[in-house]
């Protein structure tokens, strides 16, 4: 395997796959997609997030060949593929439903798409059984789809879609069929065979572990646009928006008036309360903004820490326990509830604090986000 | 088992004992009797106060030369291969019909599904015989249908379609229709949509992801729709009577004549049952098609 830099779309040399230009999909007066630009690199395994209704669904079928852009071309491998229709694309999905052809058993599934091509009969039936080895399913290769369970089906599903060795696969929702258990052992083998085949994977979910786990980018999507386009830590680190840190993962959302000063930041967010301090992202930011932080980057103790100099005092309100975690809202003197999150090192009996304590809430300058509003 | 259980068991058998198997048992004791000049025409009839010696008289008198003249007359053979050849070919022009309406109908926007519904459907809220007696008016000599195309100078003289086989299968196929339509249409609502995406996506085009997957899937459909067709077509009655002439051989149009023009009863029984063997092979054949439908569904 030729060695491909880890992060190409870091480097202005690489050559995207998959372009999307300009593209717009309307249906009716409806806009699904809107003026959308993307580049999508060999060997990725790019995640489409979002919302049901966000277009993404969309995007994927534009790139199968089963939608048409209204305007705007998409291009893959540098030729815009508008008019291929999707049986000449080197493009394979694996539906939602799986869409296993009933009448057909495992393996003749896995061949349909092999006795399309022009691959010589004895090549299909070994190329099959490496699809089968790769997704560990041999030994129901004449079973019918109905005579296996949802796991193996989503399997098949798999092995369908990439016996023709397509240089991009979609899948759209893959797992959102299994159980919890199934879906988290099943996207860790996802993995595994995209880096052993080598394919460009095109993954579409709402589900966001999902795409954390599996993507090395992720795209959030809301209503027919790109949110942020960025590797799924600096997507969680560094959300670029309100919408995004929301969608992702849970966040404090505080707004208030920010004064700088060099590189330190003071938003004053609430009369009689101190100010927030952070550190500045990016220049110019003065006025009305957006302090974004993440529940489980807010430590909760009794006593005022000193180390700090984000110290807030408040209420226990709420606590949800989750087992390894607790999240305890807490309620300012102004109203403002703030989740803290703080893991479950000690046994339930020992835990500090309970509903209606007085405590400190605290984080560090860095903590935080600041956006504009 | 509670007696719950056995009760509504035993209705559906009561009632086939009742209205199939005993009146079987009667045309079939019938076809080895003798014709008689008496009523009911036929001997002999059993008498149960002669008690034993009359029973076993009754059945020494029983006999199976009827069948054997049915062989012998190639009339009925000959009506049995027609009424096969009618009902097969006008099976395959429904199907040939119906599919496309089947697949037109299944395709077509939502909100349209009731009323196309509706529209096959319609024909049976009048009675078949005004059915086939407007199919006359429509197909005779100055018929609608040669009026019409006499106007468009299609033809210089009428066609002579009434009384002729066409007309038979005109009828059968107008009839029948239906019956095959529906349960293509049944089966082509059910096909998921996303199987000729995927065919697509693996290479096949629009008409061989039809032949690859909408035509094997709606086989079920396509199976009882000839078999609905077929069954009813193969003893069909009126309509070779009322359209058909002389030269129709049909066997529902003997069986009619020899119990009524012959009052030949046990030779029109003979013929009822040989028809009934006839028929008992697709009725079985079809009752196995939908049982694999019903399992295929769970």
């Amino acid at each position: 395997m030729p060695e491909t830099t880890p992060d190409p779309w870091n480097d202005p040399t690489a050559k995207p796959l998959i372009q999307f230009k300009n593209v717009t999909k309307r249906f009716g007066n409806f806009t699904a997609i809107e003026d959308l630009n993307i580049d999508i690199y060999e060997k990725e395994f790019f995640a489409l997030l979002g919302p049901s209704g966000c277009g993404k669904t969309t995007m994927m079928r534009m790139l199968a060949g089963f939608e048409t852009p209204t305007s705007g071309t998409i291009l893959l491998d540098g030729q815009d593929i508008s008019p291929i229709p999707p049986n000449k694309r080197s493009v394979n999905m694996m539906f939602q439903s799986y869409a296993l052809f009933p009448h057909l058993t495992v393996f003749d599934n896995i061949a349909f798409g092999l006795k399309r091509s022009n691959m010589p009969k004895g090549q299909i039936a070994d190329r099959v059984l490496e699809m089968l080895r790769l997704v560990q399913i041999e030994k129901f290769a004449n079973r019918k789809p109905e005579q296996i369970s949802g796991g193996q089906r989503q399997r098949v599903a798999l092995a369908r879609a990439l016996a023709k060795a397509p240089k991009l696969l979609l899948l759209d929702e893959p797992l959102s069929a299994l159980d919890k258990k199934l879906r988290q052992e099943t996207q860790f083998e996802l993995m595994d065979i995209q880096e052993k085949t080598g394919t460009t994977f095109v993954i579409v979910t709402h589900d966001q572990e999902e795409a954390m786990t599996v993507a090395s980018r992720v795209a959030v999507m809301d209503h027919g646009k790109l949110k942020q386009v960025d590797t799924p830590d600096r997507i969680y680190e560094a959300p670029n928006s309100a919408y995004v840190a929301d969608f992702i993962g849970e966040v404090n959302i505080i707004e208030g008036r920010s004064t700088t000063q060099g590189d330190t930041v003071s938003i004053a967010w609430a009369e009689g309360q101190p100010e927030i301090i952070g550190t500045l992202s990016k220049p110019g930011l003065e006025g009305n903004v957006t302090f974004l932080i993440r529940p489980e980057k807010i430590a909760i103790s009794a006593e005022k820490p000193t180390d700090r100099r984000n110290t807030f005092q408040g209420k226990v309100v709420d606590i949800a326990y989750l087992g390894n975690l607790s999240t305890y809202y807490v309620q300012m003197p102004n109203g403002q509830m703030i989740k803290a999150q703080a893991a479950n090192s000690r046994r339930r009996s020992s835990r500090p604090f309970t509903w209606e304590d007085t405590v400190w809430l605290s984080w560090t300058d860095t903590a935080g986000i600041i956006l504009d509003r | 088992m509670n007696f719950r259980r056995i009760f509504l068991f035993s209705i559906p058998y009561v009632w086939l004992l009742a209205l199939f198997l005993a009146p079987f048992l009667i045309v079939f004791k019938i076809s080895l009797s003798d014709i008689a000049l008496a009523i009911p025409p036929y001997t002999p009839t059993l008498d149960l106060s002669g008690g034993w010696v009359a029973f076993k008289d009754f059945f020494s008198q029983l006999d199976f030369e009827n069948f054997t003249f049915l062989a012998s007359d190639s009339l009925y053979w000959k009506s049995y291969l027609s009424s096969v050849q009618i009902a097969l070919i006008s099976t395959f022009i429904c199907l040939m019909i119906g599919f496309p309406i089947a697949y037109g109908m299944a395709n077509a926007p939502q909100e349209w599904q009731p009323t196309l519904m509706l529209l096959v459907i319609l024909p049976f809220w009048t009675s078949f015989l005004i059915r086939v007696y407007s199919l006359i008016g429509i197909l005779s000599q100055d018929g609608i249908l040669n009026q019409f195309l006499l106007w468009l100078s299609i033809i210089g003289e009428p066609l002579v379609i009434l009384n002729t086989n066409w007309a038979v299968y005109i009828g059968i196929v107008y009839t029948y229709c239906p019956f095959m339509i529906l349960p293509i249409y049944a089966t082509l609502t059910k096909l998921d949509a996303s199987l000729l995406e995927a065919a697509e996506d693996l290479g096949c085009s629009r008409t061989s992801a039809f032949w690859q997957i909408t035509v094997p899937l709606s086989k079920s459909g396509i199976i009882a729709g000839c078999f609905l067709v077929f069954i009813p077509a193969l003893g069909e009655f009126v309509i070779p009577s009322l359209l058909g002439g002389s030269g129709t051989l049909m066997i529902g149009k003997v069986l009619f004549e020899e119990f009524f023009a012959n009052r030949d009863w046990p030779v029109a029984g003979a013929v009822a049952v040989i028809l009934l063997l006839i028929l008992i092979i697709p009725i079985v054949l079809y009752q196995r098609n939908e049982q694999k439908m019903m399992e295929a569904e769970k």
